[in-house]
């Protein structure tokens, strides 16, 4: 079983002030005053606290059943559903992974909450997001290079949660992954401590494909982040 | 005095917090929602007044603009933190039983979901058309909805899912409650929530957005 392990830089991400904004909804031109300085205070702060990692290790004991839309790896079966399945058929091995920006950062966002400040919690709580998608994204291009050396290709990465594949199967995604992988833990109903952890599989092979992403795959029409992001 | 709670209406519907805080800048150094709701009740305003004639609208306009898709999130959580200002000093009018609010509302992210900001959105949202609001916070099971029924028999719920497969989580909360409390009214919200799965699992109301919940609890209040 191959893998690897990272611990990434908060600069090494290039999250800037004007993503965030975007995030949150800003378009070109609009004025957005009531965030900028906000935003910039968060991201110093963030920069101090966040500990970021990421890793994943490759399984190459890997069976597909159409039938079911399932994937058994080293034994252990996911209910990953049609769309997750689509996409990663094709693969001869697949990649588990995690990645986390450290408890900090998802503390800190309750604790404005709780205080009754929810701008600020809200903002903490997109860059902790975008932290842990930003690890995921360098993680993942890590991996692609690593697979094209031995003449293969990656798909998109998925969790359980989305794409209608239940969220409770982390259990068995966290059985397979190697005990304190990452520093995150599992609670009993299926959620990562720390919470701006993401989880997921990558499929590889020679006969898979990337598609770019986009929220058009999913079928929450109403969801906020799919209205920010089209 | 209508247009003393005009002025805080404008300053709850602006995010303009306090005296101090910089935002809006058009309202820089004047009177915000919190020094303007304190002198409102010095100089006599009733707190009735001050919520049903100044925050209340301020708080369905803040929401109907957010409906529209002319506001964003950041907007609407600066309204509800300038009303939560004005709210500190009503407080007091709350707890001795002076001014009555329309009825408690308990909300809660379901279990297996961690998602907030929806959930929380909704809650300031009605604290803003005047409900008690309890709120439970994320990964809520359906006992802790029941045991939350059982102190505030005459609640209304709120239940929040972002996820596709923890919206699922909605149906046996919603099958626990009605089993014990069959008159109980339950609104369910979240990206993939919809009129029909609202149905389906026998909740009583769905809304896209924050405003249509108010909505709908002011029209079970009258």
């Amino acid at each position: 079983m191959t893998g690897s392990t990272y611990q990434f830089d908060f600069k090494d991400l290039n999250i800037s002030s004007s993503m965030i904004e975007s995030v949150l909804g800003y378009k070109e031109g609009e004025d957005r005053e009531l965030v900028t300085n906000l935003i910039e205070e968060i991201l110093t702060d963030t920069h101090k606290v966040s500990i970021i990692k990421a890793e994943y290790r490759v399984y190459t004991d890997v069976r597909f059943d159409n039938e079911t839309k399932s994937i058994t790896i080293n034994n252990v079966k996911f209910q990953i559903k049609k769309i997750v399945f689509g996409q990663i058929k094709k693969s001869d091995s697949v990649a588990l992974f995690l990645c986390t920006a450290g408890a900090e950062i998802g503390q800190r966002s309750r604790e404005a909450m709780r205080d009754r400040d929810l701008l600020k919690g809200y903002i903490y709580d997109v860059i902790g997001s975008e932290i842990v998608e930003a690890a995921a994204d360098l993680m993942q291009a890590d991996l692609e290079r690593n697979m094209l050396k031995i003449g293969k290709k990656i798909t998109n990465r998925y969790s359980p949660g989305y794409c209608g594949w239940d969220v409770a199967e982390q259990h068995n995604l966290f059985e397979l992954l190697p005990e304190n992988f990452c520093n995150v833990k599992l609670t009993s109903s299926a959620l990562m401590d720390p919470v701006k952890s993401v989880s997921g599989i990558i499929g590889i092979g020679k006969n898979v494909n990337f598609n770019p992403y986009t929220c058009r795959m999913c079928n929450m029409k109403d969801c906020v982040y799919r209205r920010v992001r089209d | 005095m209508k247009d003393f709670l005009q002025k805080l209406a404008l300053c709850v519907e602006n995010g303009k917090i306090n005296k101090s805080s910089p935002y809006p800048p058009n309202m820089r150094d004047q009177d915000g929602a919190d020094e303007l709701a304190k002198r409102a009740l010095e100089e006599g305003v009733k707190p009735d007044e001050i919520l049903e004639n100044a925050l209340i609208p301020a708080m369905a306009k803040v929401g109907n603009k957010f409906s529209r898709k002319e506001i964003y999130v950041p907007q609407m959580l600066m309204a509800a933190k300038a009303m939560s200002s004005a709210m500190v000093h009503l407080k007091p009018f709350f707890q001795s039983g002076e001014t009555k609010r329309k009825g408690k509302f308990i909300i809660g992210t379901v279990s297996g979901d961690l998602h907030d900001i929806g959930k929380n959105l909704v809650a300031m949202m009605i604290e803003g058309g005047g409900w008690e609001v309890i709120d439970l916070g994320v990964d809520v099971g359906a006992e802790k909805f029941l045991k939350a029924l059982d102190e505030n028999p005459n609640a209304i719920i709120g239940l929040s899912a972002l996820l596709t497969t923890t919206m699922e989580n909605m149906k046996n909360i919603v099958t626990v409650i009605k089993e014990k409390y069959s008159s109980s009214k339950i609104l369910v919200g979240g990206a993939p929530v919809t009129t029909e799965y609202c149905k389906k699992i026998g909740a009583d109301f769905y809304s896209p957005d924050p405003q249509g919940a108010v909505n709908y609890l002011k029209q079970l209040a009258s």
